[in-house]
């Protein structure tokens, strides 16, 4: 039983979030919440994040869709998978190498943690999708919350077999509306199989977006990640990788545009439980208007993970004075054999590279935006799907033309 | 009287509170090479960056005129879509922009401000292919990012493609010799005298005399303390290699 010293004094937000929580019989947490609130900027995992000052309000409960919005993403050749509201939608069959089906629950553990939590509260189900083989089209999660503004969550539990070659592609959008949603994954990619895996947050601009995806990473597995942010005015996406099989490697990329009001926040946590594995940790945020962009970093090296090689970075590009990028890169080493490193950048477009382009003919507006571009080059090149990667680029085109 | 390409009137010009440029006047008329020679310092890159509109400097006094038409009151991209182009001492090194999109930016973006089509891709590319060969540029180095891992002599010949590619009406070559052996600045040479032409002009910065054998000049200017105090034939360069600029600074103002 927790009990603290001082009681927490509930503000609305988490007054809602009790009474959600009760309603839909789930004592524990409602409990814990009213015990100790939400975490604010004092709980270490939320520095940057207080969820108790920025989680303005909580909508009522989301009940089934019964309407669609217009389609965020559309990659060519990709098998569409809808989850509306957190319930899978009738889907079409299913190519080759691919089983759909829905389990009862969400697919995240109980980790320690305020958004899991309220995820395995309230995601009624998971979609399944077991992948064998060299799965041809790109499997497209699209997640929505339709109708009204309403807080929901969804979930999807997908096991990659052994050699299976996968791309995923999940994109977060829906009505216009300040919804809460709250998305989780969780993937387990088995021996020698190779996963890609990105995320497009596209929410509604008023919407508050969290999504939480687990990795367990098995032998010799090779893993990219790319998560994007380019939606919603709050917005966290947790990433927690495990490596669980010796000569494994990931890749695990972001993207965090952030605009005007907006407040982003990738928060990765990688883990290298095993020997011989290696990772490369590449986030890049840019930032405009009056804005905060935030990442939180961490590798950890268990005690037998010898020979882990692992380096993470950030990149910071800030496009007006008035946006914060802020990082946090740490790494927690308990081996001995290893290398790790991290660094963190963080500066405007350069004047002598714009001055160089504009002296060539190129207009103010268009040699920023191949500086930026280029900036960005790095975490979308290595995307090999044609269509996929012009689908992000179109993404990331639409973020720089418009300003919010 | 024929417009000259490029008359520069009593131009002052400073960066922070310092004065650099104190009242240069210049006059290059069409199809003439001009070179301007000085020791460091004495502010002949500063007159190159002021031409080309970096917003570092402040011009304080004077006017340039490009062709009759006033050139300070533009944009540096509209400076080169009116026939200006720089070739940097120390070319910018740009990660992430593959050397081909910016030439076709930089060729397209001048097309469009001048009100003419853009290139087509087979033209552009017939284009790059023909003016890289006389460059011995290959199709590899402009896949690379613009200036990127480039050694000192593929910057600057990169510099003289875009400018072949380009086709400016002036062009100011800034140093173009430093950082060049001698096999490479005879290739760099060779491209600056192909383009040279009745109707472009060229205003050639060095420090050395080395250079202007390879390109020889129309006229020689000493530059000195921000202005020019001596113009003369190309005998000049070569006095002033055999004497040194000692000579030149107890000019009177």
């Amino acid at each position: 039983m927790l009990k603290p010293k001082m009681p927490v004094r509930l503000n609305a937000v988490e007054e809602t979030l009790i009474a959600q929580l009760t309603s839909v019989g789930d004592a524990a947490n409602a409990e814990r919440i009213s015990v100790i609130g939400l975490p604010t900027r004092r709980v270490e995992a939320y520095h940057y994040t207080d969820l108790k000052m920025l989680l303005k309000a909580v909508p009522p409960l989301a009940s089934a869709a019964n309407s669609a919005s217009a389609p965020a993403l559309r990659v060519a050749g990709a098998h569409q998978l809808m989850i509306a509201n957190g319930v899978l939608q009738h889907s079409a069959t299913a190519p080759a190498g691919v089983i759909v089906g829905v389990a009862d629950g969400s697919a995240l553990s109980g980790r320690e943690d305020v958004l899991v939590r309220l995820n395995t509260a309230l995601a009624k189900q998971s979609l399944t999708l077991n992948l064998e083989g060299s799965v041809d089209p790109v499997l497209q999660i699209d997640r929505r919350s339709e109708g009204d503004a309403a807080h929901s969550a969804s979930s999807a539990k997908i096991f990659v077999a052994d050699d299976a070659s996968v791309t995923i592609l999940e994109t977060y959008s829906g009505s216009d509306a300040a919804h809460l949603s709250n998305h989780g994954s969780y993937i387990a990619v088995g021996k020698n199989a190779t996963l890609t895996h990105i995320t497009v947050d596209l929410s509604a601009s008023g919407a508050t977006h969290f999504a939480t995806n687990e990795y367990q990473i098995g032998e010799g597995a090779k893993v990219r990640t790319l998560a994007i942010h380019a939606g919603a005015s709050l917005a966290r996406t947790q990433i927690f990788a495990k490596f669980v099989g010796e000569g494994a490697h990931g890749d695990f990329t972001g993207l965090n545009l952030v605009d005007n009001g907006q407040h982003l926040d990738f928060t990765l946590d990688v883990n290298h439980a095993v020997a011989n594995t290696t990772s490369q940790e590449m986030f890049k945020q840019i930032a405009r208007g009056r804005s905060k962009a935030v990442f939180q970093g961490r590798i950890v090296v268990s005690r037998d993970a010898q020979k882990t090689d692992a380096k993470m970075m950030m990149q910071g590009l800030m496009l007006s004075d008035e946006a914060e990028i802020l990082s946090k890169p740490e790494l927690e080493i308990y081996a001995d054999d290893v290398v790790c490193g991290h660094g963190s950048t963080c500066g405007e477009l350069d004047a002598d590279s714009l001055f160089y382009l504009m002296s060539r003919g190129i207009p103010k507006a268009e040699a920023e935006t191949m500086l930026v571009r280029g900036f960005l080059e790095a975490v979308l090149d290595p995307i090999e799907d044609a269509a996929l990667n012009e689908a992000l680029t179109a993404v990331v085109d639409g973020w720089l033309l418009g300003a919010r | 009287m024929t417009t000259p390409i490029l008359e520069i009137r009593n131009l002052h010009a400073r960066i922070d509170d310092r004065e650099i440029l104190k009242g240069v006047n210049l006059t290059i008329p069409a199809g003439e090479v001009h070179a301007v020679m000085g020791r460091n310092g004495s502010g002949k890159s500063t007159l190159s960056y002021v031409l080309a509109g970096k917003e570092d400097y402040e011009v304080t006094e004077g006017e340039v005129l490009l062709d009759g038409v006033d050139l300070l009151s533009m944009e540096p991209y509209e400076r080169a879509a009116a026939g200006l182009f720089l070739a940097f001492q120390y070319p910018i090194e740009i990660p992430g922009v593959a050397t081909m999109t910016f030439l076709k930016a930089a060729m397209n973006g001048q097309r469009k401000a001048r009100g003419e089509a853009e290139m087509t891709t087979p033209d552009f590319m017939r284009a790059v292919k023909e003016a890289g060969s006389a460059l011995n540029i290959d199709t590899d180095m402009l896949k690379r990012p613009l200036n990127v891992g480039f050694s000192g002599g593929e910057k600057k010949r990169a510099e003289v493609l875009q400018m072949a590619l380009l086709q400016p009406k002036m062009c100011i070559l800034d140093e173009t010799d430093s950082g060049l052996d001698i096999d490479a600045l005879q290739v760099v040479s060779k491209g600056v005298n192909a383009l040279r032409s009745a109707g472009r002009s060229m205003l050639v910065i060095t420090h050395y005399q080395r250079l202007l054998n390879h390109i020889v000049p129309d006229v020689v200017h000493v530059f000195s303390d921000g202005r020019i105090v001596e113009s003369g034939d190309k005998s000049l360069a070569l006095q002033l290699e055999a004497k040194g600029y000692a000579d030149f600074d107890s000019e009177p103002a």
